[in-house]
């Protein structure tokens, strides 16, 4: 069915949505009814007017410098905004599709406008405007209370030392003094330093992680010509007198040099060490061994007990990964996430496996890297 | 930092003794001169380039404090004159550019030979005994306007408004293949466009130029251009028969003629 002229004329005059066309010098040639009607202005006012005309300010400049530029470029300019300047002065927004007609040579024979009412729209796109700039804003103000906090716990950590070391040569005087002879006494003075040991590793993992969230990472001194042997004893021996009643045998073969920070393996060796004793069977040894073989250096510490649960694998190394907490000496679950970090600064890696019969965790080292 | 031809995306083409440097005004890039500049390609070499922040420019080249004021695009216009060891060359300026150009053409005296001036203005703001076409109560209800970021500029937003980046086409299908523009700096650019005041600069010009002037252009007025025509000692003004702020689009043939007859 082809719709006669006079429908025709009537979906031009009285469609749902405003019509305008332009001359080729851009002034305007027709109007339909209802953009006659959404505006207030009688037909006969936008004759020979442009569309700047009806626009406010900022739509006029918007209008010459991007519409009128780029409909004359591309031919067509599809869902650009405008505010319209209604008879009343009131805006009106709307959101307009404009095309022009050209001539074989590419000349302008006429353009056309489309014009559709957008004041929801428009309200819509404001919220979301302003919904992105308050998120943006909000985000970058819990940045900043996140980095003070770490910059916070990062002086904290480095002020606990001080005391922490008075109490330690306190307790180091009292033991040389003699001055304790009972029982009971001397083992007060084991268990201060059996605590002093434990905070001093715990505010090293604090520290690091602070600086590692700040920034700066975790920093090596690596050495190989001294052995790395006695420093892996010495932990050991550190976290035997820490733990009474608890079994650590330990088995090394270090027969090349390792090129790492000495300190470093310490920490994290005392950190993994830290963590069987937690998990491990107390009925149970911990095993600790340490190896080069085959162009690799090889650590690993083991214990028996539960295995780990296979969703908690995947956040082992996460900072403040605590498990179950069964013990409120479990600490603040840094020190696998600060001996991951330790062996991604070196280069290696640590791997976990975990069974009925044992959990063992394994760092390993390339030796030349 | 990335070589000035990158950074202004600088594209040159044609053979010719002498260099003619187009440059584009607020609201596009180097597209707008498409009808115009293949026109001089025979005589000239013809230099094309998007100020930072516009066309394929780089936008991470964007300091917002050089580019709070005209003479830091100057700076970059003289930039890339040296770069391209430009002596007596032409100048062609559309819209803000214009004073851009005059303000290159002061900086580095014999590297530009002649100014050509197309819709130019030398403040946009009116004035005790000065007409710029606006007041300031407009300009400042356009910046607060761009401020607020909704209106007409939602064609250049609606890629940052979806931000999506896993769908970028989404973004392609909303914005419009030319003079796309991230809209943060559209939005500086029109702040220092706007409140610009170069009316000091002018008399000191001293090289040829010819002022293109609009017949009804409500960014840069007749009056307006009449000022700067004024202005700078020995300017020549072509009203041309266009009308609206962007001849070289609307009418490129009066144009070209304009500037062939003056170069």
């Amino acid at each position: 069915m082809t719709p006669g002229s006079e429908e025709l004329e009537d979906l031009f005059e009285n469609a749902p949505c405003g019509y305008l066309t332009l001359a080729p010098d851009g002034r305007i040639s027709r109007v339909n009814q209802t953009l006659c009607d959404w505006t207030g202005y009688p037909r006969e006012h936008f004759a020979d007017k442009r569309v700047h005309q009806f626009l406010n300010m900022a739509g006029r400049i918007y209008f010459e410098t991007h519409i009128a530029p780029l409909l004359r470029m591309q031919g067509f300019f599809h869902e650009f905004a405008l505010d319209f300047v209604t008879e009343t002065g009131d805006r009106m927004p709307v959101i307009a599709n404009a095309a022009e007609q050209r001539s074989p040579d590419g000349g302008v024979l006429s353009t056309r406008l489309v014009i559709i009412r957008a004041a929801d729209r428009r309200r819509y796109e404001r919220e979301l405007v302003e919904a992105r700039t308050t998120a943006t804003e909000s985000l970058k103000g819990e940045r900043e209370t996140s980095e003070l906090r770490e910059q916070f716990i990062a002086v904290l950590g480095h002020d606990l030392r001080n005391p922490l070391a008075a109490i330690s040569a306190g307790a180091r005087i009292l033991q040389r003094s003699g001055a304790l002879v009972e029982q009971r006494e001397l083992r007060v003075l084991d268990m201060i330093n059996t605590t002093v040991t434990r905070m001093s590793d715990l505010i090293d993992n604090v520290l690091d992680f602070a600086r590692g969230r700040l920034g700066g990472g975790i920093t090596l001194s690596r050495d190989d010509r001294r052995p790395l042997e006695p420093v892996l004893e010495r932990v050991v021996d550190e976290l035997r007198t820490a733990s009474p009643g608890r079994v650590i045998e330990t088995s090394f073969e270090i027969t090349e040099p390792v090129n790492c920070d000495r300190t470093r393996i310490g920490q994290l060796v005392s950190n993994l060490i830290g963590n069987a004793l937690t998990h491990g069977s107390p009925d149970e040894p911990v095993r600790v061994g340490a190896k080069t073989e085959g162009g690799v250096f090889e650590l690993w510490v083991s214990n028996a007990g539960e295995p780990i649960p296979v969703a908690a694998m995947e956040k082992l190394f996460e900072p403040f990964f605590r498990g179950d907490v069964r013990d409120s000496r479990q600490g603040l679950g840094l020190g696998l996430h600060i001996a991951s970090q330790i062996a991604q600064a070196h280069g290696g890696s640590i791997a976990v496996t975990s069974t009925a019969e044992e959990t063992q965790f394994v760092f390993r080292l390339p030796l030349r890297g | 930092m990335a070589s000035v031809i990158e950074r202004n995306n600088v594209n040159v083409r044609g053979a010719g003794e002498r260099a003619m440097v187009f440059a584009h005004g607020f609201g596009c890039d180097q597209n707008m001169w498409r009808f115009v500049a293949p026109e001089f390609e025979s005589d000239f070499e013809v230099v094309l380039f998007d100020h930072v922040g516009a066309g394929g420019s780089d936008l991470s080249a964007y300091d917002p404090r050089k580019y709070s004021t005209l003479s830091g695009y100057a700076d970059d216009v003289v930039e890339i004159g040296r770069k391209l060891n430009l002596r007596g060359a032409v100048f062609v300026g559309h819209s803000v550019s214009a004073m851009i150009g005059v303000l290159a053409s002061l900086k580095a005296p014999g590297m530009f030979g002649r100014l050509v001036l197309v819709g130019p203005s030398a403040r946009y703001i009116d004035d005790i005994g000065y007409v710029g076409g606006f007041s300031e109560k407009q300009i400042a209800e356009l910046l607060e306007f761009l401020e607020d970021n909704h209106m007409g500029w939602s064609a250049a937003m609606a890629p940052s408004i979806m931000g999506n980046p896993d769908r970028p086409e989404l973004g392609e299908e909303l914005t419009n293949s030319f003079c796309r523009t991230d809209p943060e700096i559209a939005k500086a650019f029109a702040r220092v466009t706007f409140t610009s005041d170069n009316r000091a600069d002018l008399p000191k010009v001293s090289v040829p130029t010819l002022i293109l002037q609009c017949k009804e252009d409500i960014i840069a007025s007749t009056e307006v251009g009449e000022f700067v025509h004024d202005q700078i000692r020995g300017s020549k003004m072509v009203i041309l028969d266009a009308t609206g702020h962007c001849p070289n689009l609307s009418a490129p043939r009066e144009v070209v003629a304009a500037m062939q007859a003056f170069v």
